[in-house]
């Protein structure tokens, strides 16, 4: 598939190196030479340097043969005036990302269609959405449902006084038929495990199963759940914003923000909201707005180890849920290490929503979640396709992916080693990064 | 990712990717082979051999070993590019060992990385009583060279269509930067496979219609498009007496000068690349202004005898030097000392980077050229901002730092070639004369100093030495010398 990038900014340039990873060709266009150096000599990518709104750039990035257009500059603007040209020059998908809620409405979606825009991006958005269902499900790090919840991926860290802390794959899936682990994160990397690896003490399992039995998982693995009411949001960003105007009464929100300017502006923007004006890092201006009652704290300033580092204390105050907006990937690993409850990052959501379009490239139904070094997606089993040949365990699966259930007829299950998978299907894949291409040839 | 720190080179991937390249040169041992048993002449046995033994190990070194993970680095990518050249070189010289005129192990070693690094110096004196098959071979370790190894596995493999192919095609390609012409390194590297195919394929039809037969048209195409000079006559091309031939030759010695990048892009219908093209602009200028001066010094010397020794000899003597092929056409010795002297600094400056010939490459003094003169205005205009623009496109003035150490590194290693060779009891100007033609990929036969009629005189040390120059001025010297430095070793 070759997909053009427009921006080498943070996501432009994570999504140029997954998606080349991926095996898909790439050419990333930027004004900025400086960017792109570093890229061109060490990525299997082509760069360009070139404004992304200007006619001759497009079209020396052969934009008219692309199959995929993704516009990532730091202006909405651009990238719906970009991706318009593109259209027109003759790619096939369009792909802008945005910052206002204005575009995606309902109400001006085949406008912003006819303007060549095929589809959206929005970060702040899909952060909001991640955030409010971290702060339904307290208990759980991820929490991934497919089809109204008939399929569910949770994500758990497992406390050494779990159930089954130190117990063996095997036999946890004997005495438990209704859940399959998929995969395990241990001291910084993903692994898809066998039935001989254990269940140790700080693993984040991450198992999928049906409605029906995600509770039995409160026992199994020693959390409780909480009900979440009283918010308190560090930094009045964008994100921010977002996640109170589409939470609803459920939640009751406090900001901080240490800008006294961005404080007079955000009673406009989110009506609901108390505003308080200080730096939420000093112990005594959170002792003050009652940071010992509240139920959940969430950091989203710019600086990711702010965030995190609020988020701790913030957990030794005994706030029951934490969520840090952390924008170093690398430093995502450290922070779940750091036992902090959900992380935000803006750069994995956007490449999740480009993974849907990689994989599906008509349905809008699927879904995908990119985590930092796998991607979990839902795809569906075209008829005549590889994977609906044999019961799972003839198919000889390589080692980097492992499918966790399935949903068909409307009907979730999960999946071992004798099912047949038919037709139609809906599977829910989780994959490390590099196999999503493996994948989906074995679908379609 | 973890278990890749605690080692800096992945041994074993390496391994078993080189296993795999020798697998590939085993196959094109089989081409000899098949022209000896066609000939009827006893060398297909040496080349059999030479074949088993290169694939055999290879074979066993792809499948027994299994390299924890596939992850390749930087260093990987250095250490690869230049152990596969040396281990080609290694396997190469078997047919030389054992063939119906065996020679020792220096002068087969230097003869293969002669070959394979285009320089086309060659140590064996009686070439015409060479079996077909030795001769076929010389051209085609040429032709592998040319465009390069590691260019070609990545074209072939699929294996190595990641990152990690990224650093070995950034080892090998020469330039000062490396443009890509299409987004993956695979097709990239297949699209200049295919033009320097097309390019041979079309050279081999011409110089069959002319006088030479089809396998003299082969090798002397496999010689000249990779701008290497190995010919399969002891007097070069003086003996075809043939006009055709030499024109045939130089513009096909000019293209292989030429990025093969560009000539892609030509040939796609792109005209403004070529247009914007202002290295290629300096390589015809530079050929036609030594053309000037040849002439002028020819008639000087009155050693005009026909038409030829003002249009084409000097032509041809010129494309092939400056494109560092080294094929000779008439007796340039004749011609004058400043003949000479203009020859030196063709070699040192080789043609487009991207393409087949070595030296120093016209882009690199081009960058440095365009410099100085934005310094000299800056003396009159101490506040004018200027920009050194290459081919349309601004670069950056950082690369100044790095030609600079390219030029000086370069003629470092031709003082201390020369002094090595001195040592060794080779006369002063020969010394010097080897390493400069050696470093600079020409491979112009040292009998132009008078001191022996091919490079089989030099002692064996001296040979070896001037194999690693070779070597050295074919990766472009950072990827060799990188590896003698104690940071690639360390990791801090």
């Amino acid at each position: 598939m070759k997909i053009v990038i427009a921006g080498a900014g943070e996501v432009g340039s994570h999504l140029a190196k997954l998606l080349s990873n991926e095996n898909q060709d790439i050419i990333l266009i930027d004004e900025n030479a400086d960017k792109l150096t570093t890229l061109d000599a060490n990525y299997n990518i082509m760069t360009l340097v070139g404004c992304p709104t200007n006619f001759s750039s497009l079209r020396e990035a052969s934009v008219a043969s692309a199959d995929l257009f993704i516009a990532v500059t730091p202006y909405e603007t651009d990238n719906v005036v970009a991706c318009s040209m593109a259209k027109n020059l003759g790619a096939s998908t369009t792909v802008a990302r945005i910052a206002s809620y204005d575009y995606m409405d309902p109400a001006n979606r085949e406008m912003v269609r006819k303007m060549g825009v095929d589809r959206l991006i929005y970060p702040e958005y899909l952060a909001a959405i991640e955030i409010i269902t971290a702060l339904q499900h307290s208990w759980v790090r991820h929490w991934f449902e497919l089809h109204e919840g008939q399929i569910i991926l949770v994500g758990v860290r497992v406390p050494g006084s779990a159930q089954i802390a130190g117990m063996q794959l095997k036999d946890f899936a004997h005495t438990n038929h209704h859940f399959h682990v998929s995969a395990i994160k241990r001291n910084h990397e993903t692994i898809i495990p066998r039935g001989d690896d254990y269940i140790q003490d700080g693993d984040i399992l991450y198992i999928t199963t049906t409605r029906d039995h995600v509770h039995d998982l409160l026992d199994l693995t020693g959390k409780v759940s909480h009900r979440i009411r009283k918010v308190l949001i560090m930094g009045g960003s964008k994100i921010a914003v977002r996640l109170t105007n589409m939470a609803g009464d459920d939640f009751r929100f406090r900001i901080i923000d240490s800008d006294l300017k961005r404080c007079h502006e955000l009673p406009g923007k989110c009506p609901e909201c108390e505003i308080i004006h200080g730096d939420a890092r000093d112990p005594e201006l959170l002792a003050d707005v009652g940071l010992d009652d509240t139920d959940a704290f969430i950091a989203l300033t710019d600086s990711s180890e702010t965030n995190i580092l609020a988020c701790l204390t913030a957990k030794e105050h005994g706030v029951k849920k934490t969520i840090a907006e952390v924008e170093n990937i690398q430093f995502i690993s450290q922070a779940e290490g750091l036992n902090i409850g959900t992380i935000i990052n803006k750069k994995l959501l956007a490449s999740s929503s480009i993974f849907q379009m990689l994989l599906d490239s008509d349905s809008s139904t699927s879904k995908c979640l990119a985590l930092t070094d796998a991607e979990v997606a839902e795809l569906e089993a075209r008829p005549g396709s590889k994977i609906t040949k044999a019961p799972v365990k003839d198919l000889r699966l390589t080692r980097d992916m492992t499918l966790a259930g399935l949903i068909r007829d409307r009907q979730g299950m999960l999946i071992s080693g004798n099912t047949v998978i038919q037709p139609g299907d809906h599977v829910l894949v989780f994959c490390l990064s590099g196999a999503i291409h493996k994948v989906e040839r074995l679908f379609n | 990712m973890k278990r890749n720190e605690k080692h800096l080179v992945n041994f074993a991937q390496l391994l078993r990717i080189i296993g795999l390249l020798m697998m590939f040169e085993a196959m094109f041992m089989v081409f000899p082979m098949l022209t000896c048993l066609y000939y009827g002449e006893s060398d297909w046995l040496p080349f059999a051999a030479s074949a088993a033994v290169t694939g055999g190990i290879g074979a066993l070194l792809m499948t027994r070993i299994r390299p924890r993970t596939g992850h390749m680095g930087k260093r990987d990518g250095f250490l690869l590019t230049a152990l596969v050249w040396i281990i080609f070189s290694m396997f190469g010289m078997l047919p030389f060992l054992t063939c119906s005129l065996p020679v020792s192990v220096s002068d087969a070693f230097f003869e293969a990385m002669s070959g394979f690094t285009t320089t086309g110096a060659s140590v064996l004196d009686n070439v015409t009583g060479m079996s077909h098959g030795i001769l076929l071979w010389r051209a085609l370790m040429q032709w592998i060279g040319g465009m390069g190894i590691i260019l070609f596995t990545l074209a072939v493999v699929p294996m190595l269509n990641h990152s990690g192919g990224m650093q070995m095609f950034n080892a090998e390609v020469t330039g000062i930067t490396h443009d890509k012409i299409r987004p993956r390194i695979s097709q990239t590297a297949k699209s200049l496979w295919m033009i320097y195919l097309l390019l041979t394929v079309i050279l081999i039809a011409l110089l069959w219609l002319g006088p030479m037969d089809l396998f003299d048209s082969v090798c002397h195409a496999f010689g000249a498009i990779s701008t290497g000079g190995f010919s399969t006559e002891s007097l070069n091309i003086v003996s075809y007496h043939s006009v055709y031939v030499k024109v045939v030759l130089t513009v096909f010695m000019f293209l292989g000068g030429v990025n093969f990048g560009l000539i892609f892009k030509t040939v796609s219908g792109n005209f403004t690349a070529l247009r914007r093209n202002d290295v290629l602009r300096s390589y015809v200028t530079a050929i036609f202004l030594f053309y000037i001066l040849f002439v002028i010094s020819i008639v000087c010397r009155g050693q005009v005898h026909s038409w030829q020794d003002v249009t084409i000899n000097p032509v041809f003597q010129i494309v092939s030097t400056i494109t560092s092929t080294g094929y000779s056409s008439a007796n340039y010795e004749n011609w004058g000392s400043f003949v000479l002297s203009l020859m030196f600094i063709m070699m040192f400056s080789g043609a487009c980077a991207g393409s087949t010939s070595g030296g120093a490459k016209i882009d690199r003094l081009l960058f440095l050229f365009k410099n100085c003169r934005n310094e000299v205005y800056r003396c009159i205009h101490p506040n004018s901002v200027l920009s050194v623009r290459i081919n349309g496109n601004i670069v950056n003035s950082d690369l100044v730092n790095k030609v600079i150490a390219f030029l000086c590194i370069y003629m470092l290693l031709v003082v201390a070639g020369g002094l090595v060779l001195s040592a060794l009891d080779v006369p002063l100007i020969d010394s010097f004369f080897s390493a400069f033609s050696c470093v600079s990929n020409t491979g112009l036969g040292a009998g132009i100093t008078g001191y022996g009629s091919s490079y089989e005189i030099l002692p064996d040390a001296g040979k070896w030495v001037l194999s690693l120059l070779m070597l050295i001025g074919r990766l472009e010297i950072f990827t060799v010398l990188v590896l003698f430095t104690p940071a690639f070793w360390r990791k801090y």
